[in-house]
């Protein structure tokens, strides 16, 4: 019985398997409990809308995740980026919407990328400070709009808000994210060095190159996230007092199934799945009558429901 | 292969020995250069005893729990929940105060280590990394705080917001900070905390017993964010959901401005936390009185915080920098 | 006298004070599998990693084909022609077997920046099914095989460049018979296609079956190179151990009875993969010395003792029975233990002597659970004193310290917990000559006083010189005993080794 198990994780389409199979069992369990408010056609359309957005953001995290790096200030991105793409869409339309947020997501990877291989600290310590910083800097910007509400996206640039272009964006990122994985070094790469980075040192990778180009594509993607985020909600407000960190954490989470069921080779499904799974929950949850307020305690006993079955740590390994 | 790695390093570190009461210095030397710029930018405004008694009313809550923060940040280990436990705790600390304000503040240091036991329960028993574990229940008990408060804040009986005086809240926490730091200091757990975020095989082949001790400081961590939530209760009289919010990121930057390692190990200092926490709370309120705008603020925070960390952080001792 | 395609000149070694590799120089010729035999320590794989790019040389150099070989990492000398398969795992888990293969040298398969990974994969399978491993999947994550499956894509890996030379270190210990066949085959095959084929290998068998030439390292040196159908496994003994017991350095004594008090016994003690049904018993006063190959299982044995195995069966019992199945427990019990992995198990690392030195004993040197920094400082200074530490003040972290100090903190640890049964395990590994002799003089002591000792050691002439009685171990099983006796010889040990 367990070697049949065995064989069946080894069959390439085990790990879809298993996450399609849990979404369709949540899925079964609210629209079973709660027929008449849940899980119509329509409903799911609006929840896999909202969960590509995150997951968009989920792909970008999976490259620093899988090289044992963080970055705090991924939300301060976003906002950042909205801002930067409401402002350059007033005087360019479309193209400033949709360059300003790339360009600038793309310009904070660099930045972020540098300071820490030039400073040395651990990722997680410097994107704190960097998260600080950022924010800072949206709150800057907001002010050089001159628009009577400042940050808002005109009613005439909201086609990334709905279907179809914004299903458009993000598979374009999901499909970018596809061909990084499997046709570039880079897919390879990232995993080597979060596998072992001194061997993959050794086998001549320039880990620093790699590490600076994580930053860059995490932040890329952000940037693609903060497209779809700011046209979601016709806009964007500066925060400060860390307030951006709480965006942080959805996309997050679409990352952690990707590395749960990295082993079974479908990490970009795995995180598109992944964050259907919990919007599916979540939605299902307030169908129930549930409180919105109970939104985060669910995403959070979620993911660590799976990240504990997913989890295989040998005897004797220290866990920090 | 692992030799090469070694005897490079071991060169390396040989230059780490050269002042370690320097090392130790360098956190105060800190603190005190900001207070000494920031009084001359605000035209000594800072040292004002109304000012420092208003910088003193932010330190206890955050000083006490990061002491919790301190104990398993030293063992290498992270956690993100603080804040939403301090949240949770002291929404049962404001209904159990109906009855009576000894056995609230009982209950809030039982809840507090019994969300911290259920973080070390998963971190060590299941072996999934702190860093997740917390991110998890940062959610959950923050739903959690959500939840019980749909309907409004949840306030704290008049007796209790009676209790926020100056002199209770300083005594409360130099007793809690003195406990902590006779048991850091004089106890063998101090020690075994420092030998696991060294060197945690190590330390078990030296009779330490990481597996025990980690779930205990986890326990310990969220009882004395229990109490910290009484002194936020009686601060703040009313809890809404989003009560003890961004705590950790306060504290994970607090620690680090008072010179704590991000891996924990044998350079961790009680005095980390106390230097760390008045450095923050010293800029927390200094920098309105300098740049009125707060994204300014935030920007100078960031930028200080940066620096601080770029020249205090010990590079030799990180195997390998992530 | 074939073509030399590979000299060594005059190449160095030094790992701080221990002097690996000395003055070797040694030629290779093309179509030849040269075998390189020592024992433990003998430096021939340090020999060959300098070769391979994963050391960097000390002096001296390679001349590959007249010209001078200097590679700073691995997939440099894969590139000028020169390959190595690990003695430890050499793939990357998360990666899939294609990329672990091409790993590095994926620029074949990328055109446009744009990996062709379907190409790549079919390529390896390709590789796969020319090496008879077809039954092994391309495009799988590696994790799905086990080590020796992941050993013969390390096989692949190394070989299908055809590289010039080619370095197999230690690597038949790993693979069943039908593995070592397999290998067997390929490197027939790479000697007949022209190209050299460097064989370190423990099995003497194997080495005489398989090779064309042996040379010989001992200490760091070249002892001498032979053609292997002039000498049989006997010679070849010989020539690995052939030196004078220097006798000044060990215990003179012989012929002193071993009490028959009984301290510690292990029975039927398994451990999975390692240890296999060992029973012995370790007498008072008793130098117990364990000696073997390399996986023989008495490294884990030594664990097993100290309480620090995770799936050990069978028992570990004191004289009074008690029984010992934790590490808090052995050392409560008044059992020490100094590991061969000093930087990771013996000592904390980036902590200081004086905690180090406290660490076993706090519980002792408490007074009601309160420590006092002053005691503890007495304490370190007193027993790093005894042992002679060379430092700047117990405050200095042991990173700090030469192989040797360190060494000398980790006894200085049990010293002060004045412990009655000590495990050392390859107690003078990377010591210099003069501490080495201070250790075993005060092993002397210990054991003169009423300390039992298990000495579990791969250097033969420590446990000749040093040892009431060895056990020798073989693939987890004790396979020999001997008792102390000027008698006793290297090749009797190394004949129950093998």
């Amino acid at each position: 019985m367990s070697a049949k198990l065995n064989k069946l994780k080894a069959n390439r389409y085990f790990g879809i398997g298993l996450l399609l199979v849990m979404a369709v069992f949540f899925w079964a369990v609210f629209k079973i409990l709660s027929p008449s408010n849940f899980g119509s056609a329509n409903q799911m359309i609006g929840y896999l809308q909202t969960s590509i957005q995150y997951a968009v953001g989920g792909c970008g995290f999976y490259f620093i995740v899988v090289m044992g790096l963080f970055d705090f200030s991924v939300g301060a991105n976003i906002v950042l980026s909205s801002i930067v793409g409401v402002l350059l869409s007033r005087y360019f339309g479309y193209w400033g919407l949709v360059l300003g947020c790339l360009i600038c997501g793309t310009l904070i990877g660099c930045f972020n990328g540098f300071l820490y291989s030039r400073l040395r600290i651990p990722s997680m310590i410097v994107t704190v400070g960097l998260m600080l910083v950022l924010e800072s800097v949206a709150n800057y910007v907001i002010t050089l709009d001159t628009y009577v509400t400042p940050g808002k996206l005109t009613e005439g640039l909201l086609a990334f808000n709905r279907a179809p272009w914004n299903y458009v964006v993000a598979l374009s990122a999901f499909l970018l994210m596809a061909f990084l994985l499997n046709f570039t070094r880079i897919g390879t790469y990232c995993n080597a060095i979060g596998s072992n980075e001194y061997v993959a040192k050794n086998m001549g990778i320039n880990v620093r190159k790699y590490k600076m180009a994580g930053f860059i594509l995490l932040h890329f993607f952000i940037g693609i996230m903060a497209l779809l985020t700011v046209s979601y909600g016709k806009g964007m407000l500066a925060v400060t007092g860390m307030a951006s960190m709480e965006r942080n954490f959805k996309p997050l989470m679409g990352t952690f199934f990707g590395v749960a069921f990295k082993k079974f080779g479908w990490p970009v499904t795995a995180i598109i799945v992944g964050e259907f799974i919990i919007t599916i929950i979540f939605n299902g949850l307030v169908a129930l009558n549930v409180p919105t307020t109970i939104n985060d305690f669910v995403t959070g006993a979620v993911l660590l429901t799976i990240v504990t079955l997913t989890n295989r740590a040998p005897k004797g390994t220290v866990v920090k | 292969m692992v030799e090469q790695h070694k005897e490079e390093k071991n060169n390396a570190a040989a230059g780490l020995y050269l002042k370690p009461w320097l090392r130790n210095l360098m956190p105060l030397c800190g603190l005190l250069a900001i207070v000494v710029v920031f009084a001359f930018l605000t035209d000594g405004r800072i040292v004002q005893p109304r000012n420092m008694q208003l910088i003193l009313s932010q330190v206890y809550v955050l000083m006490i729990a990061s002491m919790g923060v301190f104990m398993i940040m030293t063992t290498g280990g992270l956690d993100f929940s603080q804040g939403s436990i301090l949240g949770l705790t002291s929404i049962i600390i404001c209904k159990v105060s109906q009855y009576n304000i000894l056995l609230a503040i009982v209950a809030g240091i039982v809840g507090g280590a019994m969300m911290g036991a259920f973080n070390g329960l998963f971190h060590v028993r299941f072996k999934i990394a702190s860093f997740i574990v917390t991110i998890c229940t940062m959610y959950l008990f923050r739903g959690l705080c959500e939840y019980l408060t749909t309907n409004g804040p949840i306030a704290a009986t008049p007796d209790v917001v009676a209790l926020n005086q100056t002199w209770l809240k300083l005594l409360l926490t130099s007793i809690v900070l003195l406990i902590g730091f006779l048991v850091f200091r004089f106890t063998r757990l101090g020690m075994d905390l420092r030998a696991i975020g060294a060197g945690e095989t190590a330390a078990r082949y030296s009779g330490c017993r990481p597996q025990l001790t980690k779930f205990f400081v986890y326990v310990a961590a969220g009882a004395i964010t229990g109490f910290a939530a009484f002194i936020n209760v009686i601060k703040v009289g009313s809890i809404t959901g989003t009560a003890g919010s961004q705590l950790e990121t306060q504290i994970l930057i607090a620690l680090v401005l008072g010179g704590l390692p991000i891996s924990g190990g044998a350079k961790a200092n009680f005095s980390n936390i106390i230097i760390g926490t008045l450095t923050y709370c010293v800029l927390e309120k200094s920098l309105p009185m300098v740049f009125p705008v707060s994204a300014t603020q935030q920007l100078v925070k960031g930028i200080i915080f940066l620096c601080v960390v770029a020249l205090t952080i010990d590079r030799k001792s990180l195997r390998v920098i992530k | 006298m074939g073509e030399i395609v590979l000299r060594s000149e005059k190449l160095n070694k030094h790992f701080g004070i221990t002097h690996a590799v000395k003055d070797v120089s040694l030629s290779f010729e093309k179509g030849e599998i040269h075998g390189l035999i020592g024992e433990n320590g003998s430096g021939k794989s340090t020999f060959c990693s300098m070769l391979c790019g994963i050391y960097p040389i000390s002096s001296g150099q390679f001349l590959l084909e007249g010209k001078e070989l200097k590679a700073k990492t691995l997939v440099e000398a894969n590139r000028a022609g020169v390959s190595i398969i690990v003695q430890e795992m050499g793939t990357l888990s998360g990666l899939t077997v294609a990329e672990n293969i091409y790993l590095g040298n994926e620029d074949q398969f990328i055109r446009h920046g744009i990996k062709n990974a379907s190409a790549m994969n079919r390529a390896a399978q390709a590789l796969l099914e020319r090496y008879g491993f077809g039954r092994i999947n391309a495009s799988a994550i590696i994790d799905h095989y086990n080590f020796e499956d992941r050993k013969l894509v390390e096989i692949v890996k190394a070989t299908y460049f055809n590289p010039r030379i080619v370095v197999i270190d230690e690597t038949t210990t790993a693979l069943s018979q039908a593995g070592r066949e397999s290998l067997f085959e390929h490197m027939d095959r790479i000697r007949n296609e022209g190209n050299t084929i460097i064989f370190i290998s423990h099995d003497l068998a194997e080495v005489i079956e398989h090779t064309d030439r042996i040379s010989i390292l001992r200490d760091g040196e070249l002892i001498d190179t032979v053609k292997t159908s002039d000498v049989t496994t006997d010679d070849l003994k010989r020539l690995m151990v052939g030196r004078e017991l220097g006798s000044h350095y060990y215990r003179s004594d012989y012929g002193e009875p071993i009490s028959d008090e009984v301290v510690l016994s292990a029975e039927n003690v398994s451990i999975p993969g390692a240890v296999d049904g060992v029973n012995f018993q370790l007498h008072k006063g008793e130098i117990l010395g364990f000696g073997g190959l390399s996986e023989c299982g008495m490294h884990e044995i030594g664990k097993a003792v100290f309480g620090a195995s995770y799936n050990r069966s069978g028992a570990v019992r004191l004289a009074n029975g008690t029984p010992i199945n934790s590490i808090p427990a052995a050392i409560h019990h008044s059992i020490a233990y100094a590991s061969k992995d000093r930087d990771n198990e013996s000592v904390v690392i980036s902590d200081s002597i004086r905690d180090n030195i406290c660490l076993p004993s706090l519980d002792d040197l408490a007074v009601k659970k309160v420590l006092h920094k002053r005691k503890l400082d007495k304490f370190a200074v007193k027993n790093a004193t005894r042992m002679s530490v060379v430092m700047t003040g117990v405050g200095q972290y042991v990173a700090d310290l030469s192989g040797g100090n360190k060494q000398k903190v980790v006894i200085a640890r049990w010293l002060g917990k004045d412990s009655d049964i000590l495990v050392l395990d390859s107690p003078t590994r990377g010591i210099d000559v003069k501490v080495k002799a201070d250790i075993y003089a005060l092993m002397r002591e210990l054991s003169k006083s009423g300390k039992s000792i298990i000495m579990i050691s791969e250097e033969i002439p420590e446990l000749l010189g040093m040892s009431d009685r060895i056990l020798i171990m073989r693939d987890g099983k004790i396979n020999g005993e001997f008792l102390r006796s000027p008698a006793l010889g290297e090749e009797d040990l190394i004949a129950k080794m093998v």
